[in-house]
Order: structure tokens, then sequence, then C-alpha cells
């Protein structure tokens, strides 16, 4: 078998069996790996309606075939399941050594099934897979979790765990691998909490195989080449990493400020801006497996009340503890977001439900003892101890662990949740930022921002410079984009090399690792495929166009200041251009003729 | 008209920010930089006469490329950002 491994792990955590069943291949050429063919496999075996935290969701890890190969940035691969935040179907992609590992010890991925009756982990050695207690474990965060399976297990091995979050079902709680890197968004690490599996430890010694190294290694090699060429991919992310992009943002009147009533622009951004994690905390960065821009960011707060260590702030952790709650405090930011990561939270919608809650509590919705605590936009200490409470459900935190959409609707105010079918949108203003707006409205999982990166084109010209504050071609644009970043997660490489390189280039490693003669054409249709199947699965759980919107702000509220002064996102006219261009009638479902043309029905 | 430096650019410049007068053009004001900062900072604005790939120039958050380019109009009040494209997004 080339590219892939052929052999996908199937654990019912009810009854404790382990099977090794081979890889539909069939399955494999149309949706690849990763997220497509976790989205498959979950579409075929669970029913859209069910309860995203009972037994009969699955959770299923996935690599692709570029996975830990020598493709460019081969460290990714795809939690999936229903998503506990939003109701939709759930993914979210991770770096680090974990899925790479995964493959080495001889596994494409793995399908959780059922519920353990008492804590567990799955330890793979190569050959040999059990369940183990993890009773000793629970209640532990990420790192003393992922330190103490080590110990126990193998230090060479890999591991992905959830902290006190997941196990306690918080809705946006992520599982962690390699200490620092997360399957971050809509709620994966509840899942893994709610069928009381603590964690995943696998150590592998074999390899990958590819169908034609000569050509690969030629693929493998023009790909890395122009990574390293790019001015983003070469210089601008190993330099700054994400959190550069702070100021561009700000300047171009698109940073969201003070859960995105103040308009895009945030007066203290310099001081939260990657220029200044650079000069003050950063340590060295650091690259996942088999990188060669290395965009993570080893930080260390040396002194003060915050003083702490890790990784991070990404521009969307530092963004949504900051700018989005008035924060300019640097160090708090690192601090909290390292709680993020240690406790198992996205920060994205950590920080965007507290930002909820500080407007609340400002409009004088919650009160000061309800809260615990004065919650002003701008309180540094609030947002350091929210999210500890958070992680833990302790106090109001218990409240913010449904995140910003049940928070505010329990208030009676669902209009202050900055979020798209309950999930928070990230650092973009879509006023200022049109396509953005539409990509927010159309993600599979709610407000997202890396399954159609329209901030590519509109703000940095990335492939080529699009208007930010008009409407024209952006539909089209963004399904390309979709359809590209689709491919993208189901290959195991991971979406930030798409500034350096494109179709022909992932083409060509994909081809050459799997030995299948794909043109161009029907590699983006592989996209489209697993876009139209995912769509699928959200109507069978019960959406519709009406979900196809956003929060009223966006759509009412013109932006007060900047160079998108007095726009609102102007949705409608987007959207109907959008269910056009992706073949959809105009209720938002696909066609017959689409879904038989992708071969979905 | 207030200019404001990103990034290494910053280093290139040996400025954060930097107060320009009497440039009509974005043309004009990136020759005039150009000339104070010497030939690191030229050879990453442009490629012959043409605006590199390696810079975005805003002018108040407008990118001049969604303007007239290098022959976008300037005023004396106008805020002039420049940034090396750096990307990201988490």
């Amino acid at each position: 078998m080339f590219g892939w491994k052929g052999t996908i792990l199937r654990v019912n955590l009810t009854d404790g069996s382990i099977k090794k069943e081979s890889l539909d291949l069939k399955d494999a050429y149309m949706y690849i790996g990763g997220r497509g063919l976790g989205v498959k496999i979950l579409t075929d075996e669970v029913d859209p309606g069910i309860e995203p935290l009972s037994p009969e969701n699955k959770l299923i890890f996935m690599t692709g075939p570029l996975t830990g190969t020598m493709a460019a940035s081969p460290g990714r691969y795809e939690v999936v399941a229903k998503a506990p935040l939003t109701g939709t179907i759930g993914g979210a992609n991770s770096g680090g050594h974990f899925g790479p590992e995964l493959k080495f010890a001889g596994y494409d991925g793995i399908i959780f099934e059922g519920r353990a009756e008492k804590p567990v982990y799955l330890w793979i050695n190569d050959d040999h897979v059990e369940l183990r207690s993890a009773e000793h474990l629970w209640g532990k965060n990420t790192f003393e979790t992922t330190d103490q399976l080590l110990k126990e297990t193998a230090e060479d091995a890999r591991v992905a765990c959830i902290g006190p979050a997941g196990e306690k079902l918080v809705l946006f709680a992520t599982v962690m691998n390699d200490k620092h890197r997360a399957a971050g968004r809509s709620g994966m690490g509840a899942v893994m909490g709610s069928k009381n599996l603590k964690a995943v430890v696998v150590r592998g010694t074999k390899s990958v195989d590819v169908a034609d190294p000569e050509a690969f290694y030629k693929a493998c090699v023009d790909a890395r080449r122009k990574l390293k060429e790019h001015p983003v991919t070469g210089t601008g992310l190993p330099m700054y990493g994400t959190e550069i992009l702070i100021n561009i943002l700000n300047q171009v009147g698109a940073l969201p400020t003070r859960n995105w009533k103040d308009g895009g622009y945030f007066e203290y951004a310099e001081e939260i801006s990657g220029e200044a994690v650079r000069e003050k905390y950063l340590v060295r960065n650091k690259g996942c497996f088999g990188c060669s821009i290395g965009c993570g960011r080893v930080t260390r707060v040396p002194e003060g009340k915050y003083k702490s260590f890790g990784e991070g702030p990404e521009y969307e952790a530092g963004w949504a503890l900051g700018a989005s709650c008035g924060v300019r405090d640097l160090a708090a930011i690192c601090k909290a977001n390292f709680i993020c990561n240690e406790l198992g939270l996205d920060p994205i919608t950590m920080g965007a439900t507290i930002a909820c809650t500080m407007e609340m509590y400002e409009k004088g919705i919650i009160s000061k003892e309800e809260i615990g605590m004065e919650a002003p936009f701008g309180n540094a200490d609030a947002i350091v101890e929210l999210t500890r409470m958070t992680g833990l459900r302790e106090g109001f935190g218990d409240k913010l662990a449904e995140g910003s959409y049940r928070l505010a609707s329990s208030y009676g105010h669902p209009e202050l949740s900055m979020s798209v079918k309950k999930q928070e949108m990230p650092a973009y203003d879509a006023r200022g930022i049109q396509g953005m707006g539409l990509e927010y409205a159309t993600s599979n999982r709610g407000g997202c921002h890396v399954r159609g990166y329209m901030t590519s084109p509109e703000i940095l010209g990335i492939p080529v410079k699009l208007d930010p504050l008009v409407t024209k071609d952006k539909a089209k644009w963004l399904k390309t984009f979709q359809d590209l970043t689709a491919v993208v997660d189901s290959a195991g490489i991971c979406l930030f090399t798409t500034f350096a390189i494109g179709l022909p280039e992932i083409s060509a490693m994909l081809k050459a690792a799997i030995g299948w003669d794909y043109s161009d054409e029907e590699v983006m249709k592989i996209g489209e495929r697993i876009w139209n199947l995912e769509r699928m699965f959200n109507l069978g759980a019960g959406f519709t166009k009406a979900d196809d919107t956003l929060p009223p702000r966006l759509l009412n509220e013109p932006l007060k200041t900047g160079a998108g002064k007095g726009k609102v996102v102007e949705l409608d006219v987007m959207l109907k251009e959008y269910y056009e261009v992706r073949g959809w009638n105009e209720d938002g479902t696909p066609t017959d003729a689409k879904l038989e043309e992708l071969g979905i029905r | 008209m207030k200019v404001k430096l990103f990034a290494y650019l910053r280093d290139y410049a040996g400025v954060r920010e930097v107060e320009v007068s009497r440039c009509e053009t974005v043309r004009q004001l990136l020759g005039e930089l150009c000339g104070r900062f010497g030939e690191r900072f030229e050879k990453e604005l442009f490629d012959k006469e043409n605006l590199s790939g390696r810079v975005i120039v805003l002018v108040n958050g407008r990118n001049i490329l969604d303007l007239k380019g290098l022959d976008t109009e300037l005023k004396e009040d106008d805020e002039v950002s420049l940034f090396p494209v750096v990307a990201g997004g988490r």
C-alpha cells in the first residue's frame, strides 16, 4: 500500500473490543483521508440527528496519505465527530507529531465508538493495541497527562489527550497533542470526554511507502523550494508567527474589537502584535513534523503576576483574549492562552465568550455578583481567571463552558453572541472583508476562518488581489478556496503551505505518493465532494438556509471607522451567488444532479 | 503625512513611524523613503520600477492595489502603512 497504510483501528469503548479493519480503497480514492475520509465514515455510520455527547456519536482520528511523508509540512491529522458546540458536522485539524506517529505504527486512523464505563486510554505500540485504565489521569491537565503517559508507556511515544475541560464536557474543549498542538474547534475534546477516553498514546517504528519515489521526491523538493522562497512561508511565519496579522488587520480596520461592537480598530493593537511577542517573550520558533515553516512560538513571560511558559499565542488566541476583550496586556494574554492549552480549551471561543460576557456586564445584563468579579472590557485579570474557571467549570465558568450563544441566550440576548451556527467567529471583521462574511455564513462547522481563507486574496493579495470592500467574485473564489482546503485537510499537509503552493504542487505530491493518476480537476472534485457531503450531514441534522447567516451586528451595524467605514456585510447578494456557483437549489440544498455528479448519491 | 512601518521593515528603516511631506503620489512617497532608508529597503519595495510582491502598501487602510497602485494620490493628512507580505491565521 502506498501513501495510506491500509488499516484502520475500530475501538468499541462500550465493550472494549479492538478490531483492525482494511481501509476501503474506493472511499480512500474518493475522499483521500483526513477530514474527507473521516466525514465519509461518520456520514455512513452515524445518524446526523444524534445527540453529540451520547455514545451514538463516533470520534474519528484520521491521517492522510501525505501525513508522515517528506511532503511539504506533512504533520497533520483530523479529528471528526458530530460537534457538540454547533450540532453540525464537527472536525478539527492539528499538527505536531501525533499524526505521523500513527502512520508509523501502521494505521491510517482510529474510529472510537460507544462509551467506556470508566476512564481509559488507548496505547498503540506498533501492532500491539490495548485499552488501559486512565482513572489515575482523570482531572490532570494536558501537560501532566502527557508526562505521566510517556512515563508509563514509552518515552518516545506521542500523546493526544484531553484536559479537565474535555472531561467536564466544556462544549469547546480541544484534543491536545504533543502538549501544545490542538485539534481546536467545534468541541472534539468534549466528545472525547463524553466517551471517557482520556488519551491516545502511539509509538510507531515503521515507515510510509510511496508509489513513485522518484516523482515524489521531485514533487516534494519543488514544493519545499517554493515554501522557502515565498515571503510568507519562508520569512513572515517563521520570524513572527501568525500573530503578525494583528497590525495589518488593525490597519485595514478589520480587527474585531470589544465583542465586535467597536468596529475593526483596536487602539492598543501594537502592544499585542506579533512584533511585540517577538520583542518581549519569544524564546524561539518551532515547527511540526517535517515542516520547513516553523510558525510555532515558544514563549516565556519571565516575571510578574502572569509569569508563565508555553507556546503561542497564535493570532487567533491573541486577538480573542486581547482585542476582542479590549485587553492590552500581552503577558495576561499569554497566560490565558497557556491555560487554554493546559486545560484543553479552544481559545477563540474562550476569548469570544468572555468578550460577550464583558459586553453583557457593561450593559448591566450580568452582575458582578454572578460573575464573581468585575468584568469590564480591558480587565486583564478577568481573562486569566475566567479562562481557568471555564476549564474547570468552576462558578460562573460553568456558564461560560457552554459558549457565547447559549450564555447570551440564557440572558435573553442571543444577538450579543458573535457566532455562526453557535460557533464563535474568528479574528476578521467581515464588514471590512466581505468574502470572510460569506465564509463564516457558509462554513460547514459554523464560524470559522480556516475552511476558505478569503483573507488571503482580500487582504494579503495571495494568489490574486481582491478588493475586500466589494462582493464581486467572492462566491466563486470562496468555492475554490473551500474545495482546495478540503483537499489539503484530507491529504495530511498544513493549510499554511497554500500561501506558496497550489493545486498543481499538491496534486503532484498526492499522485506520486498513492500512485493514482488523478487530473488536477479530479483532485478539486474531491474537495467539492467532501464539501457537499458535509453539507448533506448538516441538512440531515436539521440545518437550513436560515442558518447560513451572521450575527445581526454584522448585518445591521456599520463599521464606525477605517477603510470599511459605513459598511455592513452584504450577505444576501453573495449567498445567492454562492448557491448558484455551488450548483445548489435556491434553498441551499445540493441538487440531485450535483450529488450524482459527485458520486455522493 | 504619517508613514507607519511594520515587522522587519522597521529593522530595515530603523524607525517605526516617520513624517513625510510634499509627496503627491505613492510612487513619490516610496521613492523618498528609499532615499532615506537605503538600498536594502529599496530592494524590498521595488522590482525595478514596479512595486515588489513582497510588500503591502495601505493608504488610510486601503491597499493601493485596490486604488491606483503607485499612482494613488496622496493628501497631507493621509496615513500610509507599509507591511512585508505576512500571513497566518490559526
